[in-house]
């Protein structure tokens, strides 16, 4: 097998002959677009666009046909066991609203428990909460070890609690942490949870197989997997699904409406109320077609040396206060500069054309525990290279230097 | 400490920074030299004791937060300000944004024009970008008060 060619794999990205002064690793936030995808989402515009599933004319039929078959691209990927298993959604934020209030109006009684993470972001705490004084329910979390890695001991502990519902993230988006996802779903069902499984970042680390993990719910969006913005999916188990109140209503969802009573569509289109981003999914299916002749286990190696490299060099440089393990880490490193804010790093580092993110990345109760006011957070992906790495150290030192004087 | 020490502190700071700093600023050879400047105009404020920094006063920024004291001199028309804030560089900023507009009248405080004056100093890319910094929500702060 040839090794994996990062400048070859670079240049299918055209942002970056547009932005060669940039080095971009907020990653974690949003990732570029291969050309491929980019002409995808234009060709369908270009040649195909009509509106889907309601058109008497062909134009519509061959929309359709587009549409459905990025739903099957998705759902092989996934390896969901039915492709109305996958519903499209504008992003994982959009899903897991989706499900809390879905589960929160047929599944959830007050006096029941649902189990959170300390890591998990504002998207995966949020919905639970809005609903929970409402229905009450009662929110358990589960802590972090010294090394900011998920307690599992306290993980099994909680769930003697019997909660009705267990979702976490699979990888922590200010962290990089990869949770045992596997061992916790299985955890979490012995117990008799539905398992939710926030994949925002995961999607991008490990092709997720459903059939095997055998969550009931998984979510992600298509921007954090080379697709583009607005477009993500909402994986479900029939029976689970089938059991969601949808949170949208009105067009392709219903099957029929009286001003007495309306009757829902069938799965999927039941929780695809209004038009959906075709485009979008057109895209992401692009994406995940492209990423699929790539090899991943390359990748992964290649995302290794790239850590492997930044860690060595954030050692070298003095007061650097690493957050996030470098073992079972996907590519996200959290770090401060001592007694600094965050923000004055990340603006001097953005004086140097290093795109990193700062502040509380949306997981405020995880930097309440952590006890820190925020923090910059480096993410990479497999277009970035060892130079990339090496001008992100070379203007942290600057940043450093600066501060210190 | 009180409010008037505060704006006691404040007034001589936002003098020198005005006389020698924003010229220092403007004469930078590089944007090292520049951000050395900026950085050490916050130290030059009085810092707002933590116990005075009422959830009132908080003007949030996306990634840092800042405090903000206004005192309104009833018989000579005249706003006075105090501020605060986590990040150094931000603090820097509002410090310059407050040498241009304390001690204005109401009449100039509704006439200020921050951008305008911003854009004098070369400074208007950090407003720009101020939705994440907060200095844009300071500046809106500020002009609330006229």
């Amino acid at each position: 097998m040839p090794a994996f060619d990062v400048q070859q794999f670079r240049q299918q990205f055209t942002f970056f002959q547009q932005q060669p002064d940039w080095v971009y690793l907020d990653n974690a936030a949003t990732m570029h677009k291969p050309q491929v995808v980019i002409e995808a989402v234009t060709r369908f515009y270009q040649q195909y666009n009509s509106n889907v599933h309601r058109g008497a004319h062909q134009l519509s039929q061959q929309a359709t046909a587009l549409f459905e078959q990025a739903r099957n691209t998705v759902a092989s990927y996934i390896n969901a066991q039915h492709l109305h298993e996958v519903i499209f959604c504008s992003g994982a934020t959009a899903a897991l609203n989706q499900i809390a209030f879905g589960l929160m109006h047929t599944v959830l009684q007050p006096g029941d428990r649902i189990l959170l993470t300390q890591l998990e972001h504002h998207a995966n705490i949020v919905p639970w909460q809005l609903h929970c004084q409402r229905f009450g329910v009662i929110i358990d979390v589960v802590p972090l070890t010294t090394d900011h890695q998920l307690d599992m001991l306290a993980y099994q502990q909680l769930l003697q609690l019997k909660p009705k519902v267990v979702s976490f993230s699979h990888i922590s988006n200010v962290l990089g942490h990869i949770q045992p996802v596997a061992e916790m779903v299985a955890l979490a069902k012995a117990a008799g949870a539905i398992t939710v499984v926030d994949g925002a970042q995961g999607i991008v680390y490990q092709q997720p197989d459903m059939q095997q993990l055998d969550c009931d719910f998984y979510v992600f969006s298509g921007h954090k997997l080379y697709g583009p913005t607005g477009i993500g999916v909402l994986y479900g188990k029939t029976t689970q699904l089938t059991r969601l109140t949808p949170i949208f209503a009105g067009g392709e969802m219903i099957d029929s409406v009286s001003f007495v009573n309306t009757t829902f569509n069938k799965l999927p289109f039941r929780l695809e109320a209004g038009t959906p981003n075709i485009a979008g999914a057109i895209g992401l299916s692009a994406a995940i077609e492209w990423l699929q002749k790539i090899n991943n286990k390359q990748i992964v190696q290649h995302k290794l040396l790239l850590l492997k490299e930044f860690y060595n060099g954030l050692t070298a440089i003095k007061g650097i206060d690493i957050l996030s393990s470098s073992v079972h880490n996907a590519g996200i490193v959290a770090l401060n500069v001592d007694s600094e804010h965050p923000a004055d790093v990340a603006e001097l580092l953005n004086q140097q054309k290093i795109a990193v993110r700062s502040g509380q990345h949306c997981a405020m109760p995880l930097f309440s525990y952590l006890a820190r006011p925020g923090a910059i957070r480096c993410s990479f992906a497999a277009y970035n290279t060892l130079d990339d790495v090496n001008r992100c150290l070379l203007a942290l030192e600057q940043a450093v230097e600066i501060l210190t004087a | 400490m009180t409010l008037e020490q505060l704006l006691a502190d404040t007034k001589p700071a936002l003098l020198d920074i005005q006389q020698r700093d924003l010229t220092e600023i403007a004469l930078a050879k590089d944007w090292q030299a520049k951000y050395r400047v900026l950085m050490q105009l916050g130290k030059k404020l009085p810092a707002i004791p933590e116990k005075m920094k009422q959830p009132e006063l908080l003007v949030k920024g996306c990634e840092s937060r800042a405090w903000l004291m206004h005192y309104h001199d009833k018989a000579s028309d005249k706003h006075y300000f105090v501020l605060d804030s986590e990040a150094r560089i931000v603090k820097g900023l509002m410090a310059i944004m407050l040498c241009l507009v304390n001690g204005m009248t109401t009449a100039e405080l509704c006439k200020f024009d921050l951008w305008h004056k911003f854009d004098q100093l070369a400074l208007k890319p950090y407003l720009s970008q101020s939705r994440g910094n907060g200095l844009l929500a300071m500046a809106e702060r500020i002009k609330s008060c006229c």
